[in-house]
């Protein structure tokens, strides 16, 4: 026992002093390295809390604020997947100097009331119609077509029956437009209202390094034309191929110009041989003076080619087959309740050997409109026109236009 | 005729195929800033406020128009083809949002998907209907006042909507957004005390607006906004509306007429006349008057119009 009492304290003094000092020492760092570490913990955990009381607040401002809501629609019924439904309603008197009426058309008439219908499909379509009734009790199917976005090349695919994009008035809907007709060269040779075909047609936005925007569309329709038009035949099954280049420029905050070029080839009757070929050329000028104050200046002009013409109809005055019409219109929007306007018409009619073949038809017509509300419009218009069959006619609209539901207007 | 026909015709296939072939040329290389547009001046502001050089803002209803009435236009189409997300105002106050969204054809953008930001989100809603609604009411909103945007206490929660959608698109720079909306809501948060104190005069005043557009500014106030110009929403004011606001703001002593710079002030200017109120313009948009370029000055703007005028 003694002996071994011995060997541990030999043992102990043999130990070198400077190794004791540097375990201390190692100690000691070790030490300093974990009050280092137990300080940045404790910084990082107020760092958390200060944070987590930030967004305890913010949570407390975002969700924790709902008791002055009433209760909404919304969350009194179940979500449901109804589409966007609306009607519009245009009331059109008419009364015109011509003494005889054979069609009736000089009287008080529901022309149109439109059933607007719209919703999105799936994540990629949507699809649009618009069913029209009028007092005469037919129905025509203006639209029904599905849109399809984001195809490859940023392009946008309409198919279906709708307007096609041919210049800048045939795309327009009625009650969208300026005035309560339809310009002549519309009229005569697209039809009464423009006109609206099954088909398909792809748009894209071009990008151009350019600070104007340039917007093209070609489609493939079916033959014929709207109620009244004459500028194709009436076969449907010979298609008509059209293109639209809209070019647009924004000259300053408040102005801006547009320019349009159009093309349609189609045919003329059943016979595919005989073409028709239609070249359009449109521009617009708008310009912003303040809210509810507009300028719009706005024209369009086509030239129609009809090959049989030059032996059936017009070899001997129109040895090229050429007819052409457009129109001018001066728009104002004077405030948010009154807009006024004045559009000119020449239009040379395809069948006009039946009447004076010297003679394009003239009309000068001159327009107020009164909006009610957003949702109600009154027009008045009165058109002197020259015929031609040399006769002067004088017509005189009232037009009411109402809306309900809803009821998008497409950008144009 | 025929000779330029063709002529014309084949100049027009030629300008197609050529536009066709540069809009395949790219137009921009190496890193560019996220493209966002807005459709109003206020969230391209908060958008700018929080990606800052790394985002390239544009927005679709100039400030000095009424945004209800908004006809949106090529250009915008096109800044939207190019863009890589669409901030919005949700609701149904952009009735125009969804047909330009059509034309630009970019599903990604429609309400409620991936690159859209709808700033209503979170949102507590004032005067939200409840009950079966009518156009005879004039013009209102289906779910709710949307003019959620004069209230700076609302610009915080739609910085976090444009915040969190900023990260989810753009990721790499997740940190320098979250940097940027700290300082900016730590900003807004000093100035909304300042603005608080500046107007401590205002709180329970009551006020007579054009339209029905200031219910969240009078929120933040503690203002009272009961009778408006326009008879409904949306619908000109008519010489009986306006005799009976006259007695009515008699009645209640109403020291100020706020409406922004784009209503007819013709009304508002003959019945101040009568009564011995004041026409104060309250601005709806960022930049709809001069020296209200940017969020803080929009609000310094309105808060000393407000502030002044209850004096």
């Amino acid at each position: 026992m003694r002996i071994a009492l011995i060997l541990i304290l030999f043992l102990i003094f043999m130990i070198p002093k400077e190794a004791c000092a540097e375990d201390i020492a190692a100690l000691e760092a070790q030490v300093k390295q974990l009050t280092q570490v137990v300080y940045s913990l404790k910084t990082t955990v107020d760092t958390q809390q200060q944070e987590i009381a930030d967004l305890k607040k913010t949570y407390q401002i975002k969700y924790q604020t709902p008791t002055p809501q009433p209760a909404s629609l919304a969350t009194i019924l179940p979500p449901k997947f109804t589409p966007e439904i609306g009607a519009v309603a245009d009331v059109v008197a008419k009364l015109d100097s011509s003494k005889v009426d054979p069609e009736n058309v000089n009287r008080v008439s529901v022309r149109e009331l439109e059933l607007v219908l719209g919703s999105n499909v799936d994540p990629y379509s949507r699809l649009d119609a618009t069913i029209a009734f009028n007092d005469k009790n037919e129905i025509d199917l203006e639209e029904a077509y599905l849109t399809r976005f984001g195809l490859p090349f940023g392009t946008t695919a309409r198919i279906g029956e709708f307007l096609p994009k041919i210049g800048k008035m045939v795309p327009v809907h009625r009650d969208s437009i300026d005035t309560v007709d339809e310009p002549f060269v519309i009229q005569r040779y697209f039809g009464d209202e423009g006109m609206h075909k099954a088909g398909v047609d792809l748009t894209k936005v071009l990008d151009l390094p350019l600070p104007s925007v340039h917007q093209v569309t070609v489609g493939v329709i079916e033959g014929g034309n709207g109620d009244g038009g004459t500028a194709f035949g009436p076969a449907r099954r010979r298609p008509t191929l059209y293109g639209h280049l809209k070019n647009y420029i924004d000259i300053t905050d408040v102005t801006n110009f547009e320019l349009g070029v159009s093309e349609a080839v189609g045919s003329n009757d059943n016979d595919a041989s005989f073409k028709t070929n239609v070249f359009g050329v449109d521009a617009t000028l708008r310009h912003t003076i303040a809210q509810d104050k507009e300028i719009k200046l706005q024209g369009e002009t086509f030239v129609l080619n009809r090959r049989e013409s030059i032996d059936e109809f017009d070899a001997t005055t129109n040895p090229s087959g050429d007819f052409w019409g457009g129109y001018g219109l001066f728009d104002v929007r004077l405030s948010s309740q009154w807009g006024a306007g004045f559009r000119f018409d020449y239009v040379e009619p395809v069948d006009r050997l039946l009447a004076d073949p010297n003679k394009g038809e003239i009309g000068y017509t001159g327009y107020l409109t009164f909006y009610q509300s957003e949702f109600a419009r009154l027009r008045a218009q009165l058109s002197h026109i020259y015929l031609t069959n040399g006769s002067i006619d004088d017509r005189v609209f009232l037009q009411g236009t109402f809306a309900i539901g809803e009821h998008k207007h497409k950008l144009q | 005729m025929f000779k330029l026909k063709y002529l014309i015709r084949k100049s027009t296939v030629i300008t197609l195929l050529s536009c066709v072939a540069l809009s395949t040329v790219p137009c921009h290389a190496g890193e560019n800033p996220l493209k966002v547009v807005a459709t109003q001046t206020m969230y391209s502001s908060v958008v700018k406020e929080i990606g800052k050089d790394r985002v390239d803002v544009k927005y679709v209803a100039p400030p000095k128009f009424n945004v209800h009435f908004i006809q949106p236009k090529p250009t915008d189409v096109r800044n939207i083809t190019k863009a890589d997300l669409y901030v919005d105002a949700g609701l149904d106050l952009e009735a125009w949002s969804d047909s330009l969204l059509e034309a630009a054809g970019k599903p990604e953008f429609f309400r409620g998907r991936e690159k859209n930001v709808d700033m209503s989100k979170g949102i507590r809603l004032l005067e939200v209907p409840d009950h079966q609604l009518s156009r005879a009411e004039g013009d209102i909103h289906i779910y709710g006042n949307p003019h959620y945007n004069m209230n700076p206490e609302n610009v915080k929660i739609m910085a976090e909507n444009v915040l969190e959608k900023l990260k989810s698109i753009d990721p790499a720079n997740a940190s320098y957004y979250e940097a940027n909306e700290k300082a900016f809501i730590s900003r807004l948060n000093e100035k909304i005390t300042e603005w608080k104190k500046l107007c401590a005069n205002c709180a329970g005043q009551e006020i007579l607006s054009y339209h029905k557009d200031i219910a969240y500014f009078a929120d933040f106030l503690g203002l009272k906004a009961e009778q408006y110009i326009e008879p409904k929403p949306g619908i000109p004011p008519t010489p009986k509306h306006l005799e009976f606001l006259e007695e009515y703001v008699k009645a209640n002593h109403i020291k100020a007429i706020v409406m922004p710079t784009y209503y007819p002030k013709d009304a508002a200017e003959v019945l101040a006349k009568r009564v011995g109120a004041k026409v104060v313009t309250i601005c709806q948009n960022i930049g709809e008057l001069p020296g209200t370029d940017d969020i803080f000055s929009f609000f310094d703007y309105n808060f000393n119009q407000i502030s002044e005028a209850l004096k």
